[in-house]
């Protein structure tokens, strides 16, 4: 593919391992953003984002316009969702949604009408007079969530306002196949940067970097055309080399900064945020136009697709609806997302989401399928392939051991699963499947060990607290045996006897008392816990 | 699992490629042998193969596991292909049955197939025939410029399958030098020679010493060296095992020879004689039983390469690679474990000190 010759403005670090796969980019990157005709239905997943499930606010019959409001969020960690389009609620049940594990969850379903009408928008054109918590909650109102895939809520990803001095723009697109940000930088660099500048504008005016591939020539003079228009001198451009997975967050840091984000940190402890390019364009038409974000720039690709290209695509279009549009009748494989990361989809039913940035409708043969794995021997590919530089093939013998503690040794929750192993692995191991399956159980096993722990730590303190009220009332007993005794000897040594005696029936008495209250007490301690 | 996970995208190699790849880099190194010590090599690099396909297939179906697409992963027929080329000419066939099918069914099946191994399999095999055959294994020819009686094609046979030659002639002729001497290899040599008391300056006048290391003999491992690096260069074998085995002979050789130059084999002999360049860049670098990490694969191969020197020196049998190799198999769980590179975000590697602070 054609590389762009153009300089980066900063000196590229390196990161350890990467791989060349085919970048099968040619085939979507060469015509304009296109609009796709509405479906019947779109099925708009409330729990389209990473995080919790928004909470519908719609009935079932309501009539919604285009931007409006379906969805809240849950105030913790998720998004506002709006309708796509115009049209009437149909339903709000569960539907088969874009996960991998293919199963069911909460969908708000809207039978669109023709006219896909917008609802009143409120631009907000005004930020520098705006507090930092008015556009965070804009941006949150507006259900924007990172849109390079992992669809993390953006209000939350900007909330850290300490110690950042520098944003940096994910143009990477690392992945072979995808060419939505490409695309939206060729059309739209002006929008991008932009939206770089109203984040830019909430840490009072940081540094910018946009980092891209060089083998997006075109994007790259947008780029510097749009900074040019829009005099925004201090933007630099850095371009990387292509390797993937130069886009992955940690990646693209270390290839700008020449730094590591810290083992169980955040890039905020480096001083950076980064944000991807079609999360600038979705912030800056959230404040310029009021326009909440109810659709995305999609590839359709593969070659079981008739037209490949990019589409804007409104959330919860069904695959199905793309795929009979693309004339892409019984692909291979349905893959959403890019070869390297995405997922093969359980069921062509599903909804476009926020994170969906491609749908690759491969022909049968065209992407891997299984293949009998061979035995590891040891080579060692997967390890120069690492951008993590663990040892792939040590997680593998131990996660396929079930030696979790092991794995864990090796570092397995450093692993971003980036499948850079198993594409070089020439014994065709699926080794990314091990990766996940070893980090799901060893994160079972601490949830289930947190429950247990909690009810030993239960257990104990009422022992404890059992053991507290007997070692009280002895004590108290004590005391007053003393007291009796005390008194007793003032009363004079004639009245010894009669003291003695009186002394020894009071303890008889007393520990006869001292049974009855305890089991009274412990009876009503038991009520307490179970009540806890 | 019903659906397939990600990576769907794969680079097209395949253990069996790079397998091929290995038997092909040993083309040269094989040609030589071939030139300087006759037909024998190729009817034991036959003999192997065939035994270690038909070991291998039996053993998969004893084992019910799919025979075809295991037995065609090449590393049965490396084990063997390997094997052979370390073996002596005329070696009787039988012997090179058993040292395969040791090989393949002790050295690899029973630690559970292919990657589980912990040993060499190759080098079991060796060491099991040396061990158990210690004459037979020793009996190198002369190479073809010294021999006196060169042994043809039939001949090669005829030895192999039944002791002696098409004429009836024992073995013992063959390796008659044109001196009329029984001619061993340079590092065989060498050693009964200085056992005998001579000198190494008197040693080298001897016709079996030459050039590097001995004529013939440097000319094999120039042969394996040129494979190696091309394999190197293909990026089928990592450079750190191999340059740690050549590191490490040259640092012990030099410190011995720089002691007393009279009664120690220069660094160079070392390098080209005996099973040198095959040691270093086709059996040390097995991946199965080397270590894994760019470290450990150092540390891997200077001891392989110090090992050899030392065993070669000091020890009883002239050449010393398979000891070597078999001796730093143990130690790679350890090498493996303590030889992590830092992974990122790490600031220090994990045994010296946990980062986890936050
Ligand atoms: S690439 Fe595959 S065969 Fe090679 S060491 Fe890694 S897991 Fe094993
Ligand atoms: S998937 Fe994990 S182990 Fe494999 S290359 Fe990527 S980070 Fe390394």
């Amino acid at each position: 593919m054609e590389r762009s010759n153009y300089k980066s403005e900063i000196p590229i670090f390196e990161f350890h391992g990467g791989i060349h796969p085919k970048e099968h980019k040619l085939e979507s990157n060469q015509t304009p953003i296109q609009k796709i005709p509405l479906p019947q239905q779109l099925a708009i997943n409330l729990k389209g984002q990473a995080g919790n499930r928004s909470l519908p606010i719609v009935n079932v019959g309501d009539k919604v316009l285009k931007g409006q409001v379906i969805a809240e969020s849950d105030g913790i960690f998720s998004t506002f969702q709006h309708a796509p389009c115009s049209g009437t609620v149909v339903a709000i049940e569960k539907r088969p949604i874009a996960h991998p594990s293919g199963l069911d969850d909460l969908c708000v379903v809207i039978e669109t009408d023709s006219k896909d009408q917008w609802c009143e928008l409120f631009p907000k054109k005004n930020i520098h007079e705006l507090e930092r918590a008015e556009i965070l909650a804009h941006i949150c109102e507006s259900g924007i969530v990172g849109l390079g895939g992992a669809s993390f809520p953006t209000h939350i990803k900007l909330k850290r306002e300490s110690g950042i001095d520098t944003l940096i723009i994910n143009a990477a697109e690392c992945e072979p196949y995808i060419t939505c940000d490409d695309r939206l930088l060729q059309e739209r660099a002006a929008d991008v940067l932009r939206g770089a500048q109203i984040i830019s504008h909430l840490y009072d005016d940081i540094n910018i970097i946009v980092g891209i591939e060089d083998n997006k020539p075109n994007a790259i003079d947008a780029l510097v055309d749009a900074r040019k228009q829009l005099e925004m001198d201090t933007v630099k451009i850095a371009v990387v080399p292509t390797k993937y997975p130069s886009g992955g967050e940690k990646q693209l840091i270390q290839l700008l900064t020449g730094e590591e984000v810290p083992h169980g940190g955040l890039p905020a402890d480096l001083g950076l945020v980064m944000h991807n390019v079609a999360t600038c364009v979705a912030i800056y038409e959230a404040f310029e136009f009021g326009k909440p974000l109810v659709s995305r720039v999609v590839t359709l690709t593969g070659e079981a697709c008739q037209k490949p290209g990019n589409y804007e695509v409104p959330f919860g279009t069904p695959v199905e609806h793309l795929m009979s549009f693309c004339n892409a009748t019984n692909p291979g494989v349905l893959v959403m997302g890019g070869p390297m990361m995405g997922f093969e989809l359980p069921n062509p039913k599903v909804g476009i989401v926020k994170a969906t940035n491609c749908i690759i409708m491969a022909a049968p043969k065209e992407l891997k399928h299984d293949h009998l794995a061979l035995p590891c021997i040891r080579c060692g590919a997967c390890m120069d392939a690492c951008p993590a530089s663990l040892l792939p093939q040590q997680l593998y013998w131990h996660a396929k051991a079930d030696e979790f503690e092991k794995a864990e040794e090796y570092d397995l929750f450093d692993c971003i699963e980036c499948g850079a192993c198993a594409y070089v692995c020439p014994s065709d191991i699926p080794l990314v499947q091990y990766y996940r399956y070893a980090k799901s159980t060893i994160r079972n096993q601490k949830v289930e060990k947190t429950k247990a722990d909690k009810a030993r730590l239960r257990h104990e303190a009422r022992n404890e607290r059992l053991e507290r009220v007997k070692r009280e009332k002895a004590e108290k007993h004590r005391k007053a045996a003393e007291a009796r005794r005390k008194a007793a000897e003032a009363a004079g040594e004639d009245d010894a006897k009669k003291a003695a005696v009186a002394a020894a029936l009071a303890r008889v008495k007393a520990k006869k008392a001292q049974q009855d209250d305890s089991d009274t007490k412990t009876e009503s301690n038991d009520q307490k816990d179970t009540d806890a | 699992m019903s659906l397939i996970s990600s990576p769907f995208a794969k680079k097209p190699t395949s253990v069996t490629e790079l397998m091929l790849w290995v038997i092909f880099a040993t083309l040269p190194g094989l040609f030589a042998l071939v030139y300087f010590f006759g037909f024998g090599v190729i009817i034991n690099l036959i003999l192997a193969c065939a035994t270690a396909l038909v070991t291998e297939a039996l053993i998969l179906k004893v084992r019910q596991r799919p025979v075809l697409p295991i037995l065609f992963d090449g590393s049965a027929l490396v084990t063997a292909w390997l094997l052979a080329l370390a073996l002596p000419p005329l070696l009787p066939w039988w012997m090179t049955v058993i040292g395969v099918a040791f090989a393949i069914v002790f050295a690899k099946h029973v630690y559970g197939g292919l990657g589980n191994n912990l040993f060499n399999p190759a080098m079991v095999g060796y060491v099991l025939l040396l061990i158990s055959f210690p004459l037979e294994m020793t009996s190198w020819l002369p190479p073809a410029e010294l021999a006196q009686n060169p042994v043809n094609f039939l001949d090669a046979v005829a030895y192999i399958f039944t002791g002696t030659s098409m004429a009836g002639e024992p073995m013992t002729a063959t390796r008659l030098g044109v001196d009329g001497f029984t001619m061993a290899t340079p590092l065989d040599h060498v050693k009964t020679e200085l056992a005998q008391g001579y000198r190494l300056a008197e040693i080298e006048k001897d016709a079996v010493i030459s050039g590097l290391s001995g004529s013939g003999w440097q000319w094999v491992n120039i042969g394996f060296l040129a494979g190696g690096l091309f394999l190197m260069f293909r990026k089928v074998i990592g450079w750190q095992i191999p340059a740690g085995v050549l590191l490490g002979m040259i640092i012990m050789s030099f410190v011995l020879f720089a002691g007393n130059s009279d009664h120690y084999l220069s660094p160079s002999f070392h390098l080209f004689a005996g099973a040198t360049m095959l040691g270093a860049f086709f059996i040390a670098t097995d991946p199965v039983t080397a270590s894994t990490t760019p470290k450990g694969r150092w540390i891997f191969g200077l001891g392989i390469g110090v090992i050899t020197v030392i065993i070669r020196t000091f020890g009883g049998y002239p050449d010393a690679i398979a000891f070597a190799v078999l001796l730093m198999n143990m130690t790679v769980p350890m090498l493996d474990y303590y030889t992590k590179p830092k992974v990122y975000g790490h600031k220090v590697k994990r045994q010296q000190g946990d980062t986890d602070a936050h």
